[in-house]
């Protein structure tokens, strides 16, 4: 196979810091690489010096990148632009801000076609168009060209900036996390379109991913990088089977797997009593006429020390139900009890909130340790000395040095954070805490440390915990029972180890079946087939 | 990358107001507004002539004794010019605090419930529906002219647009994240406002503070111009113009110096605007 992507000793500075050190790889022609790493490993940092698109600041201090003999990092900017799009293009993470939302998909693939000047008039370049977004699994392709990307869902918009990646038959496509604003089951498709890609027109795909699922799904060989550099490389399958470097040793053992059975039963045995029980729960936004249905008689027990797994994809309205239960909105219908008691409108300290987001549920402007005290002074709980010997003692509960409760939320890490928000849900002593998403936005070695805090803080303090979030496999290693969301209502519910193993609604049965395995599984005609079936079904959703 | 913004640590916010104020932008518009401001405050010392003593010498281009020259009267007009600036500096420095306090007031109680938005925003809009001119001939017509009527015309004319910046930034804190944690936490609705969402939201307003000083010198020199100012003799910046208008083909030096003041003052705050503006935004 000829090589059609060199590249040598690639060095990217920002300012005095190393963000790419020294890396090197070769594509062949119709290959897959998948490159995979943490936050600030430097893989998006690589993709973008591909193209040599880094942000300012950035720039390329040594090595080469070369393109069928072209050397695109000493490229004058003017050839650089020739190739870009035309021999090597680039897939974004978010399809939603990718596309220009007032120029119709039509507009936007005629606008790639014609940036090249390929010379194809108006109506063969609208044929293109159409077999282009036929091609990306668009049904109805040629009807959809007059369509502004607000009519197409998130997988849609993604396959609409693959197609426009297609325009010009580039030899490399550099996909940067193209499925992580994505859900599993959307994603699911999208890898297999990216694989068919591949397999058909024979472009060679470079997929960066913090997913080792995501790169094991599509990727032949792989890189693994990690501050900069290259630890570990070689055939997807034998670097997963036998990982030389120990840091793929770490990674892997901190993915967390769908066929591992459930943890909680040995971290706590949940009482009898339910502790929070909801009834009929239904939630609906909006004015009479136009309104939306977000919560649809949810049912729910929760008993002390136990962990209630919820799972569901984004708009089936689990961030909902979790706000509601901690009074942040008031439910349309339906009642929420605490220990048999209606519970009102008033703030609850009973139960508290861990949120997803690290970094905007932390006020900038308080330290650590006014952040932790401020639900203390909110229910009036003890005096000033109290407070500050409190906040102390729930530093240390969450394993953060106490000394740091004078330190402003951007000094400490997104895994720091985490620890410091469930410090601040922790402070009002709660017995039951709702955690929504609290592990999607972190790494995943940093994701194992903070679920193996949340298992502590149960073991410890009998808390009840709603754990809420969209992976399976982190759900169903610290769940007792699992509850599945979808549309609003809770469509199964049931132990764990059961709904895993044994789903018995057909949703929950999708959405296992999208859960990117670490076998290195290429999809084979059943699959594909399925998954046609699957993409007309959701399409019409 | 997913997370590129989480490397991305902001640097302390005085700290970004300070690095803007240090690029040429700022330090010009600082050095500016200062030469200025200093010139105005040590009027006393810099010239011992009564700015309002008038002198057997008319329309006298600058000189030894008058290092601007005389006005139509014989007033010295460097003596002018700095006690003009003085009087202008302490209108504004009076007016722009006023209305940015009661703008913010008007926003902080326009968060309180959707009435008093309501209520809040339409009031805002009469202010703005109000040309200034009309607005401080509708002022001047009550009260007359004087230095009231011109603290009150500026003021009145910054309050919608530091509300309608505070409201803008509260609505975008109050939807954050931190702030619902504080509300889930138990704080009341007061003390999320005022705790959590309004130190978040008052970086904005710095700016807003140097672009309405700026305005403030401006309306000042229009008010003064039409004669709805502060009353003559007295000089203000804006008055001294007033008078060279008319002299204007023949000594084009009498507006030479207050225009120089006016100008240095208004692009001055509107520098230090820019460069406090970019500095946030960075």
């Amino acid at each position: 196979m000829t090589t059609v992507l060199h590249v040598t000793d690639l060095t990217v500075d920002f300012g005095s810091a190393t963000a790419v050190d020294g890396v090197g790889f070769e594509l062949a022609a119709g290959d897959t690489l998948g490159i995979v790493g943490e936050s600030g490993s430097g893989k998006s940092t690589t993709a973008l010096a591909l193209l040599r698109m880094l942000p300012p600041g950035g720039r390329i201090s040594a090595g080469s990148v070369r393109l069928a003999g072209q050397d695109l990092a000493t490229l004058p900017e003017e050839a650089l632009r020739a190739l870009r799009g035309r021999r090597i293009a680039m897939v974004f993470q978010d399809p939603m801000s990718s596309l220009n939302p007032v120029l119709t998909i039509g507009r936007q693939l005629d606008e790639a076609l014609r940036a090249h000047g390929t010379g194809l008039r108006k109506a063969q370049r609208h044929a293109r168009a159409a077999e282009l977004l036929d091609l990306v699994g668009i049904p109805d392709a040629a009807g959809r060209l007059r369509d502004h990307p607000h009519q197409f869902s998130g997988g849609q918009r993604q396959r609409i900036m693959i197609a426009l990646a297609l325009a010009h038959d580039a030899e490399v496509l550099v996909a940067d996390e193209p499925t992580t604003a994505l859900d599993p089951t959307v994603q699911q498709q999208i890898l297999r379109l990216l694989t068919r890609i591949n397999r058909e027109t024979g472009t060679a795909l470079v997929v960066i991913s913090h997913d080792l699922g995501v790169i094991t799904q599509t990727c032949r060989r792989l890189l693994v990088m990690r501050d900069g550099r290259v630890v570990e490389r070689g055939a997807t399958a034998e670097v997963l089977s036998n990982p030389q470097h120990p840091y793929t040793r770490e990674l892997l053992a901190a993915v967390p797997r769908l066929d591992e059975p459930s943890r909680a039963a040995a971290n706590s045995t949940p009482g009898e009593q339910p502790l929070l029980t909801v009834r009929g729960l239904g939630k609906t936004y909006g004015t009479r006429r136009r309104s939306v249905t977000a919560l649809h008689g949810v049912d729910l027990d929760l008993h002390p020390g136990e962990t209630l797994g919820l799972v569901g994809e984004s708009g089936s309205g689990k961030s909902t139900l979790a706000r509601a239960l901690v009074g942040a909105h008031a439910p349309s219908a339906g009642s929420i009890r605490f220990r048999g008691q209606e519970l009102g409108r008033r703030p609850r300290r009973e139960v508290q909130l861990v949120f997803q987001d690290p970094y905007s549920s932390l006020n900038p402007r308080m330290t650590a340790g006014q952040i932790i005290a401020e639900p203390l002074i909110a229910h009036g709980l003890g005096d000033r000395e109290r407070r500050a010997a409190r906040v102390a003692e729930l530093l240390g509960q969450v394993g953060l040095d106490p000394a740091t409760a004078g330190r402003h939320p951007r000094a400490f890490s997104g895994g720091q954070r985490q620890r410091l928000g469930i410090a601040r849900a922790l402070a009002p002593e709660p017995s039951v805490l709702i955690c929504d998403e609290p592990v999607s936005a972190l790494d995943v070695s940093v994701q194992a440390q903070v679920i193996d805090l949340l298992a502590r803080l149960q073991r410890e303090l009998g808390l009840a915990i709603l754990f809420i979030a969209h992976d399976l496999a982190v759900v169903r290693q610290v769940s007792h029972r699992i509850a599945v969301m979808h549309g609003g209502r809770i469509v199964e519910t049931g132990p764990a180890d059961r709904v895993v193993t044994a789903p018995e609604h057909p949703y929950t049965a999708e959405l296992l079946a999208a859960v990117p395995r670490l076998e290195p599984a290429l999809a084979g005609p059943a699959d594909s087939a399925r998954a046609t079936a699957l993409a007309s079904n959701r399409s019409t959703a | 990358m997913t997370t590129a913004t989480l490397t991305l640590k902001s640097p302390r916010v005085r700290g970004r107001h300070l690095s803007g104020l240090l690029t040429w932008r700022g330090l010009t518009g600082l050095a500016l507004v200062g030469a200025v401001a200093l010139a105005g405050l040590l009027a006393p010392l810099l010239t011992d002539t009564d700015p309002n003593a008038q002198g057997p010498l008319a329309l006298a281009g600058p000189s030894a004794d008058h290092p601007f020259g005389t006005d139509d009267l014989g007033r010295d007009l460097y003596s002018r010019v700095l006690h003009g600036i003085g009087t202008d500096l302490t209108l504004i420095l009076t007016a722009v605090p006023i209305g940015a306090l009661l703008g913010c007031s008007a926003a902080l109680l326009a968060a309180t419930s959707r009435w008093a938005d309501l209520a809040v925003q339409r009031a805002f809009d009469l202010l703005l529906a109000f040309p200034g001119l009309i607005l401080g001939l509708a002022v001047t017509a009550v009260l007359g002219p004087g230095r009231w009527p011109v603290v009150i015309v500026i003021a009145l004319a910054e309050i919608p647009g530091f509300g309608r910046q505070l409201r803008a930034g509260i609505l975008v804190q109050r939807e954050r994240e931190y702030a619902l944690a504080a509300r889930v936490g138990g704080s009341s609705p007061a003390r999320v406002l005022l705790r959590h969402v309004l130190p978040n939201a008052v970086d904005p307003l710095v700016v807003q503070t140097a672009v309405a000083l700026s305005l403030g010198v401006f309306i000042e020199g229009a008010m003064s111009f039409l004669g709805l100012g502060v009353r003559p003799p007295e000089p203000t910046l804006g008055s001294i113009l007033s008078q060279s208008v008319a002299y204007l083909t023949t000594d084009p030096a009498f507006a030479a110096a207050p225009l120089a003041a006016t100008t240095a003052l208004v692009l001055g705050f509107t520098l230090i605007a820019e460069a406090l503006n970019r500095g946030i935004r960075r």
